[in-house]
């Protein structure tokens, strides 16, 4: 097995070292840095969300699995800076006011960079104005929210209404997301896009990126 | 062969009479291995629960049996079921169920207190959980008169604590509020009907539970538990009227003592516990924890009282488990591996219809051992049949691998906020109903609690109704609760990085 493909393999099992050693030793065996993002750590992310979407592999697999991403790319960073590899679309995500769970959004996160998306992090506990304001100076093509709780997710139609307000409504896409959302809650408060899991939030992502 | 005899057949066979039933067995076959009693410690001899009746071809008494067992039981017969062995023929018996316990007054469990009483005659000690009410009848003398539960009826308005807040936002607080004074003044009648006294010479009631559940009790408006950054106004550590939580069992102006709670997701259920563990005034390094939907953990050390709360979902309550059930008849409650092979038992003895929490982890386990499931959760095998018609799904195993992640890695971040291994941890308490009946061995062998911890599990029972009883009982030591509550650090796990990592961690078996 080529140590491209040995990367994809032990970031699909989640094995992290494993693959932070493989990123590096890739490097220094002089293997361009895009190539080991695209066919390595972003294939095998491709892969783990295709079988999550499928019910193949769950939650947990994901995370670890992302988890392992996460630090084959700090290891690729400044190499992909260097090279001056662009993303794909930009995007911010956050947890909205009132709510602190974060694990599902992360796992968005890092669904949204496995599609080479840039994805600006606005944390947990994000008011509307602020993932507008984000949106508005970072030039972001999508408002990504999350709630985990019932008691939080009407939140969300105050950052659809706050959009409206300073007039980037027609500019973003809003996507919405977590264990209480549903489809008729995303036509109700008019956002623009609800996924049931992470993956299917990052292939929505990426093709509101590509229109 | 005939049955009603004490022939024996084979050499290294014997008979034994099991609860009236006759049987054959191995000669050396442990007790617990022929009827199954609840063993919360795995069958080691530390926790003294899995008493039987027993006599006959025995093996000699234990050290650690010498050392659970009294005078009186010694001499009537009683033996640790998973310390001894049957070596001839002999009859074993099932002690009957001792509901009643004066527990946390004669036994070492609960913290040593003098009698200083809150009442004149009777008094009555409440848990009010999510799930189930529990309560206690106590005359002045610290007898328990009676014990008494009952599902809690709020759960028609949802099962868990934030649906029920929500609920309660809408508008039906004052619903919640009725549903659960009308469960209590059913559970007071009936703890007089039990004692034999009437209800109104109850002169003082302790009603201990989590934030929300004393929240919606008094129908305190429930809005800042709804969102973060969750500031409960009120933390209780107050007396109250019946009348003000419109309990009409009892004189108007009984007193309702709510202990103090210590945030809006460690409520005074924790308090009551940390006071009847003895958590609260230990000098040894020492863990809390409730394994429930909610899992509220506490640390011990040095002066310093650290709690968090973990949403370990409801799995454990067999919620979200393709046959998953609460431990009612039909329910498989333990299984474990004969031969090679699972056996399930079934509560009631009847044909298995699901499995409940303390079977569900049995069997996450024993599919462990015989390698049909592997370390990262991968059943061999679309679903494991466990004892036809029930069988565990890929999907069930998710469920169990995010609920027991939640704890592990709640006790874990809680550990290492304070830069402690588990090694150094002297005690784990576990408290609750599904705690009582779990199978400690098996729960660290699924990464519930830290394989490290498993022989420093102490089962606290319903550590929460003790502390409750005990502040019931000892007016003084509400200042201690008082003390403990505000004492406590409240470690956020929500937005933890620490926890993230752990969570993602001990996903894997």
């Amino acid at each position: 097995m080529d140590i491209i493909a040995e990367i994809s393999q032990n970031l699909q099992q989640g094995k992290a070292k494993a693959v932070k050693e493989l990123v590096q030793q890739a490097l220094d065996e002089g293997i361009a840095a895009s190539e080991i993002l695209n066919d390595g750590l972003l294939h095998g992310m491709g892969v783990i969300g295709e079988k999550f979407k499928n019910n193949e592999v769950y939650v947990p697999e994901v995370l670890v699995a992302a988890r392992a991403m996460n630090m084959g790319s700090q290891v690729l960073k400044p190499h992909l800076a260097s090279l001056g590899v662009t993303a794909a679309g930009k995007v911010c995500i956050g947890t909205v006011r009132g709510d602190l769970h974060d694990i599902g959004k992360n796992l968005v996160k890092m669904m949204l960079e496995g599609k080479g998306l840039e994805v600006i992090d606005l944390g947990t506990d994000v008011p509307p104005e602020k993932f507008v304001s984000t949106a508005i100076e970072e030039n972001c093509q999508i408002i990504c929210c999350s709630a985990l709780l019932t008691t939080t997710m009407g939140v969300m139609g105050d950052v659809v209404k706050a959009a409206e307000a300073a007039g980037i409504r027609d500019k973003v896409k809003i996507m919405i997301g977590g264990a209480p959302v549903t489809q008729e809650f995303c036509d109700q408060i008019h956002a623009d896009c609800y996924t049931s899991d992470a993956a299917s939030a990052a292939d929505a992502a990426a093709a509101f990126c590509r229109a | 062969m005939q049955t009603g005899d004490f022939m024996t057949d084979f050499e290294n066979k014997v008979t034994v009479k099991i609860n009236g039933k006759f049987q054959t067995a191995s000669k050396g076959a442990k007790l617990s291995s022929l009827l199954f009693t609840d063993m919360p410690c795995g069958g080691h001899g530390r926790c003294g629960k899995c008493k039987v009746k027993a006599y006959g071809g025995l093996s000699e008494l234990t050290d650690a049996e010498a050392a659970h067992l009294t005078q009186a039981e010694l001499k009537s017969g009683v033996r640790l079921a998973c310390m001894t062995c049957v070596e001839g023929d002999a009859v074993i018996e099932a002690l009957p169920f001792t509901g009643v316990g004066g527990k946390i007054l004669t036994s070492g469990d609960a913290a040593d207190f003098p009698l200083e009483p809150a009442f004149k005659k009777y008094g009555a000690a409440v848990d009010i959980g999510t799930t189930t009410l529990a309560a206690r009848l106590y005359n002045a003398d610290g007898k328990a008169l009676a014990e008494t539960g009952m599902l809690n009826p709020q759960i028609s308005f949802g099962a868990d604590v934030i649906s029920r807040i929500e609920s309660a936002l809408k508008g039906s607080d004052g619903a919640l509020a009725n549903s659960v004074s009308g469960a209590l003044d059913g559970i007071i009648r009936s703890l007089a009907n039990t004692a034999g006294i009437p209800a109104k010479e109850i002169e003082s009631i302790v009603i201990t539970g989590n934030t929300a559940m004393l929240y919606l009790l008094t129908n305190t408006s429930v809005e800042p538990l709804s969102h973060a950054p969750f500031r409960a106004r009120r933390l209780f550590g107050e007396v109250v009227t019946a009348q003000s939580l419109k309990l009409r069992s009892v004189n108007p102006d009984t007193k309702i003592y709510l202990p103090d709670c210590i945030s809006a997701f460690v409520g005074a259920d924790t308090v009551c516990a940390l006071i009847s563990t003895g958590i609260y005034k230990s000098e040894n390094t020492e863990l809390l924890t409730d394994i429930g939907t909610n899992g509220e953990i506490a640390l011990k050390y040095g002066e310093k009282l650290t709690v968090c709360s973990t949403a370990a979902g409801p799995a454990f309550e067999g919620v979200g488990i393709s046959m998953g059930m609460r431990g009612e008849l039909g329910a498989i409650d333990r299984v474990k591996i004969e031969n090679g092979v699972l056996k399930a038992h079934v509560i009631g003895d009847t044909a298995p219809r699901g499995l409940c929490g303390s079977g569900l982890i049995d069997a996450v386990a024993c599919l462990l051992d015989t390698g049909v499931l592997d370390e990262t959760g991968y059943l061999n095998g679309d679903s494991a049949v466990i004892a036809p018609p029930v069988v565990l799904k890929n999907e069930d195993i998710r469920a169990v691998q995010l609920a027991k992640s939640a704890i592990c890695a709640g006790i874990n971040t809680l550990l290492k906020a304070s830069s402690l291994s588990p090694e150094s941890i002297s005690s784990l308490y576990v408290a609750g109903g599904f705690g009582s009946c779990l199978n400690m061995e098996n729960a660290g062998k699924i990464g519930l609690i830290p394989k490290p911890l498993v022989s420093k599990v102490k089962v606290a029972g319903n550590a929460a109704l003790s502390g409750a009883a005990i502040l019931l009982l000892n007016k003084s030591l509400r200042k201690e609760a008082a003390k403990t509550a505000k004492t406590a650090t409240v470690l956020e796990l929500s937005a933890n990085p620490v926890f993230a990592n752990e969570y993602m961690e001990n996903m894997l078996f």
